[in-house]
């Protein structure tokens, strides 16, 4: 709007608010015009009225004191003619007077100015005898001079009458007789003299020439001046006059009535009209202030049809939607509703059109096609057919709720996935809050804890001052910074190790309301430190332990990224950075490597790279070095090296050699010391039967008494048992004489036969049983046949002796030798005795453990030695019938041979 | 033999499992004049076995089944007073000197000469046949002290612990009269002649009710 246009309106606006004014000040004037006009004329009429009727009055009266006058004239004659005698007149006046009100007397004056007759016969006024007054002479003579009636000034009698006179002269021809005299009570004249109707209009007053009032026909006063009319009166014509004042009528609206209502009723219009105009600029304000209002607004404001077409739009759709507001109206609201709102948009609007008042959020497309969250609040005006919508872009609000609401889902998750329990407590130590982690942690509920007080439930009943010290520290703020580890105990009893740490709980106006306490449980995490540096110790002890230098290099740039000791102490304490070739380390040719260096895969990984010995090229030593490729903790291809020095091991080989002979020796001679004992009992048997057989010969052939085939027999028995000896003595012979190990194709069969020949003793003694159970076909096994056949005799003995509690008929011990793979036969050694127990079992290759009372305890140690001499292996297991199992392998002879050639 | 005393009454018991011993033993023990019994095994000479049984025991220590030790247990538990002789091998001696300890006559270790043996057999003889003499008086000591009325054995214990007559019937409550009626009734009871045979034959029967 410009200021010139405004300008223009307000003039004109002020032009309509002077026009009512101008309007109600013409019309009141009018009116007062018109008012004064009729008034005017009615007063008009009125005093036309009056005078008429005033001039009917005197009429009136005048024919009424001409009637008189002619009476009166008529008696004069009739006295001049002395036609009357006293009666008579008497008689004619008081007819008179009783037809004429007004006539109080008629009365015959001589001419000597005395009263002759008068009538009525009882009037007191006029008593004959009685002479004229002063006053009333003037009349007198004037009749008498005239000739013609005369009336008298009124005036007022003896008897307070106002009274008028005519004298009428009584003449006989030329001869003045005296006057008949007429008195008029002009009271009476006025009330008898004119009709009633008359009387009741108006006040008729006789006034004298003075201007005395001399007679009125009433005494209300409430008179209209302005309605009267003065005519004279003649006859008497004394200046007599005639005045007819009206009445003011009763009821009858006084005359400045329409005026006071027509200019009251203008002031009513024009205040009217200003409190009109006041509200009218008050309504036009507010409108102003509202148009301001709608557009000013920040929300959009709308005005939509139940059709649900804009009607109106605020300049807010501009802003916030970008439309112009003024093309929006008659475009339909859903067109910008987003899609995914339209049902419930449409929902809405049917609330709407039931009447209903409605709130809810929908997304509308703006201009350029981006959407906003809207929240609408829509009240629908049915009669109208409109509804008003406000809608107040929330599209910040909701992006905050959204991320509000992601954040508290979000702190809401972090809360129940945290590991770290969290607990608060009040300055005065009761907990006020701990989250769930917390709970799980202690095993209480979140219910039993808030609100808790010392001693919490979850302090441990031996650590009590402990935790109440530690909560002391708390709460007078002297927790340290890293916290401090308490025990706590768990719903279930168990014990927990748990770090706190302390923080001070702090509001939003800045003061402190307690203590924030973050708890860690640090019993895993604690025995897994500890377990991580104990491995972390052992893993460096064990590889600073070890001789072998140890080392790991990138395998392209050849960097050593880690050394064991051995390797610095050998190659410098800085090797680490430098170069496995710069430390000048014993190493294979880039031909000696199996794979290439280069170009690994890293799926190859790990890859044995080398394994071989390497003399170091400057000290001569001889070094064993296994090289891997392997990925490095930073994910890149090293190869890691041990380099084991094997001179000193080189020098001893051929001396540990020599060692390992002479145990075996040293053994065969313990396993013979055994075999000797054994061997020794053996001995005794036929040794004692020959003595005694012999003895026996000697005491019968003493005594004489004695029978030749006696003596044979005995002396064949000892010959027997002699025999019996000797092949104990040849074994015995046969086993020491072969003291080198000397391993060759040997035939299980074989050595099966000479061991069971050799324990058939034991086994007899025992009353054992042995059973061979020989694969037929079994290859040659390529060993030292002594050796084995040791371990066949101790394993088969030992055997014997377990099951030596058996009855007889179960004494039964299986040998069984069979083709155990494609190169190794198996020899299992099946006792059914008591069997070994686990920790026996344990104890078994123990050295100098035995069970048996002249045992040694280095049989089945000594056995498993020749066993693995023989590159096989001695096991034991239970026999599922009850009893043991010893089993050994050996090597077929081909295998033997094509290791030894490897080798 | 003739320079031996013939004990018709007296065997000799031998139990070993190996064969050729036991029959050379046998053979030799006859020669000596002895009544043999061999038993192959402890199980079978305790089947034979038998209270009366009189003689001596010769045991290999070392046997299948039930050791020579473990029949020696089994008999002592059977009361039987048998002497025994242990025979042993080589590696045995400690069984065998145990087995001594605990009431076992003797040992002998393999291989043993006959006069060795034989001497250990003639002692054990002798001996079992002691004990079996003084177990017989035994048994008669304590028959006559059974016959013995109530009276007269208090009479006798008063006696014994060397109380004089006079003091006996003090103790007892009757008459020193009484008390000699009573002593020359015991005398003759107990077939004493003396009081130190009374004594000796009181103490002897006491040991074998004891004992048995």
């Amino acid at each position: 709007m410009t200021d010139s246009s405004s300008q223009g309106r307000s003039t004109l606006v002020r032009w309509y608010w002077t026009a009512p004014y101008v309007a109600v000040g013409i019309f009141a004037l009018t009116m007062l015009a018109l008012v004064w006009l009729l008034q005017t004329r009615e007063a008009e009429s009125q005093r036309n009225a009056v005078a008429r009727d005033v001039q009917w009055a005197e009429q009136t009266i005048r024919l009424h004191m001409q009637g008189t006058e002619e009476f009166l004239g008529q008696l004069a004659r009739d006295l001049a003619a002395n036609a009357l005698d006293p009666d008579g007149f008497q008689l004619r006046a008081n007819q008179h007077i009783a037809n004429n009100g007004e006539l109080v007397n008629v009365v015959w004056v001589g001419t000597e100015e005395v009263v002759r007759w008068s009538a009525p016969f009882d009037t007191i006024d006029w008593l004959a005898g009685d002479a004229l007054s002063g006053l009333q002479t003037l009349p007198f003579y004037r009749a008498r001079e005239t000739g013609r009636p005369s009336y008298g000034e009124a005036y007022v009698n003896a008897h307070q009458r106002m009274v008028l006179e005519v004298y009428v002269p009584v003449r006989r021809g030329r001869q003045f007789l005296g006057a008949v005299v007429g008195v008029y009570s002009i009271d009476r004249m006025v009330r008898h003299l004119v009709p009633s109707w008359f009387a009741e209009k108006y006040r008729l007053a006789l006034i004298s020439e003075k201007g005395e009032i001399l007679a009125v026909n009433s005494s209300v006063l409430d008179l209209d001046e302005s309605i009267s009319f003065a005519i004279p009166l003649d006859p008497p014509g004394n200046g007599l006059t005639l005045r007819a004042t009206a009445f003011r009528t009763e009821g009858q609206l006084p005359d400045a009535l329409p005026t006071a209502m027509i200019l009251g009723l203008s002031l009513v219009i024009l205040w009217s009209l200003w409190l009109l105009r006041t509200h009218v600029r008050r309504r036009v304000q507010v409108e102003k202030e509202r148009d301001r209002l709608f557009n000013l607004s920040l929300d959009l404001l709308c005005i939509v049809g139940l059709d649900g077409t804009f009607r109106r739009c605020n300049p807010a759709f501009s802003r916030v939607l970008g439309y112009d507001p003024d093309q929006l109206p008659g475009r339909a609201l859903l067109d910008i509703v987003h899609s995914e709102d339209i049902p419930d948009t449409l929902e809405q609007m049917r609330r709407l059109a039931s009447g209903e008042p409605v709130s809810f959020e929908n997304r509308c497309r703006c201009a350029d096609g981006s959407y906003k969250w809207l929240a609408w609040s829509i009240n629908p005006v049915p009669e109208e057919k409109l509804v008003y919508a406000v809608a107040h872009d929330v599209t910040g609000r909701k992006a905050t709720e959204d991320a509000f609401r992601a954040e508290s889902a979000f702190r809401r998750a972090m809360e129940e996935s945290v590991i770290t329990g969290m607990r608060a407590i009040d300055l005065s130590g009761r907990i006020i809050y701990v989250n769930s982690a917390f709970c799980r942690m202690v095993g209480f509920g979140q219910d039993e804890l808030v609100g808790a007080v010392p001693p919490f439930p979850y302090w441990p009943e031996e650590d009590l001052d402990v935790c109440s010290r530690n909560l002391d520290m708390t709460l007078e703020g002297r927790a340290p910074p890293s916290g401090f580890e308490m025990r706590i105990r768990r719903r279930d009893g168990v014990r927990l190790d748990a770090r706190f740490y302390l923080s001070p709980l702090i509001d939003q106006t800045g003061k402190q309301t307690g203590w924030m306490a973050s708890v860690t449980d640090i019993t895993e995490p604690k025995r897994v430190r500890e377990a991580l540096e104990d491995a972390q110790e052992r893993f460096e002890a064990v590889l600073d332990g070890l001789e072998a230098a140890v080392f790991v290099a990138d395998a392209g740039t050849d960097e050593i990224l880690f050394a064991n000791r051995a390797f610095k102490n050998i190659y410098g304490h800085d090797a680490i950075g430098r170069t496995v070739r710069g430390v000048s380390f014993p190493q294979p040719e880039s031909e000696g490597y199996r794979v290439s260096l280069h170009g690994l895969d890293v799926s190859e990984l790990p890859i044995e790279l080398f394994d071989g010995e390497a003399q170091h090229p400057l000290s001569g030593r001889w070094y064993h070095l296994r090289e891997h490729a392997t990925r490095w903790v930073d994910g890149r291809v090293v190869r890691m090296g041990i380099a084991t020095d094997i001179t000193d091991r080189k020098q001893n080989a051929e001396v540990s050699r020599q060692q390992s002979e002479r145990l075996q020796h040293t053994s065969r001679l313990i396993t013979m010391g055994e075999m000797a004992s054994t061997l020794a009992h053996e001995l005794n048997q036929p040794l004692s039967a020959i003595a005694n057989y012999c003895m026996g010969c000697v005491t019968r052939l003493q005594s004489g008494k004695v029978r030749p085939e006696d003596l044979m027999a005995a002396m064949q028995k000892a010959s027997f048992q002699a025999e019996r000896a000797g092949k104990i003595i040849r074994r015995v012979r046969e086993f020491v004489k072969k003291s080198e190990p000397r391993r060759g194709a040997v035939r299980m069969s074989e050595v099966l036969d000479d061991a069971i020949a050799f324990v058939d003793i034991d086994a007899r003694r025992v009353s054992g049983r042995i059973v061979l159970e020989l694969e037929p076909d079994l290859p040659p096994v390529h060993a030292d046949r002594i050796m084995i056949e040791q371990v066949l005799i101790n394993l088969v003995k030992n055997g014997l002796d377990s099951m030596s509690e058996l009855s007889r008929n179960e004494r039964i011990l299986v040998v069984r030798v069979r083709l155990a793979g494609p190169r190794t036969v198996e020899v299992s050694v099946i006792d059914r005795g008591h069997g070994i127990g686990e920790e026996e079992r344990k104890l078994l290759f123990t050295p100098f453990y035995t069970t048996k009372s002249e045992g040694m305890g280095m049989g089945l140690n000594i056995c498993r030695t020749i066993v693995e001499f023989h590159d096989g292996r001695l096991t034991v297991e239970s026999n599922p019938d009850g009893g043991t199992i010893f089993k050994f392998t050996l090597p077929t002879e081909v295998v033997s041979e094509q290791s030894a050639r490897t080798a | 033999m003739s320079n031996l005393p013939e004990q018709p009454d007296q065997s000799i018991y031998i139990v070993d499992d190996d064969e050729a011993l036991r029959d050379s033993l046998v053979w030799l023990l006859e020669s000596s004049g002895y009544r043999v019994c061999a038993y192959e095994s402890s199980e079978a000479f305790l089947a034979a076995y038998e209270a009366s049984m009189t003689g001596c025991l010769v045991l290999d220590v070392r046997m299948p089944g039930m050791s020579g030790l473990e029949l020696f247990e089994a008999l002592r538990e059977r009361h039987c007073t048998l002497p025994v002789i242990f025979i042993t091998g080589h590696g045995d001696v400690p069984m065998a000197v145990a087995a001594v300890k605990r009431g076992a006559v003797d040992f002998i270790e393999k291989p043993f000469g006959d006069r060795d043996m034989l001497g250990l057999i003639e002692d054990s003889l002798a001996r079992e046949r002691e004990s079996r003499q003084q177990r017989l008086i035994e048994a008669e000591t304590v028959r006559r002290l059974g016959e013995l009325t109530q009276r007269e054995r208090e009479v006798l214990d008063l006696i014994i612990a060397g109380k004089l007559n006079k003091q006996i019937a003090d103790l007892l409550g009757i008459s020193i009269k009484t008390v000699e009626v009573h002593r020359a009734r015991v005398m003759e009871k107990m077939c004493a002649n003396s009081l130190a045979e009374l004594v000796q034959s009181v103490i002897t029967g006491e040991a074998g009710v004891f004992r048995g």
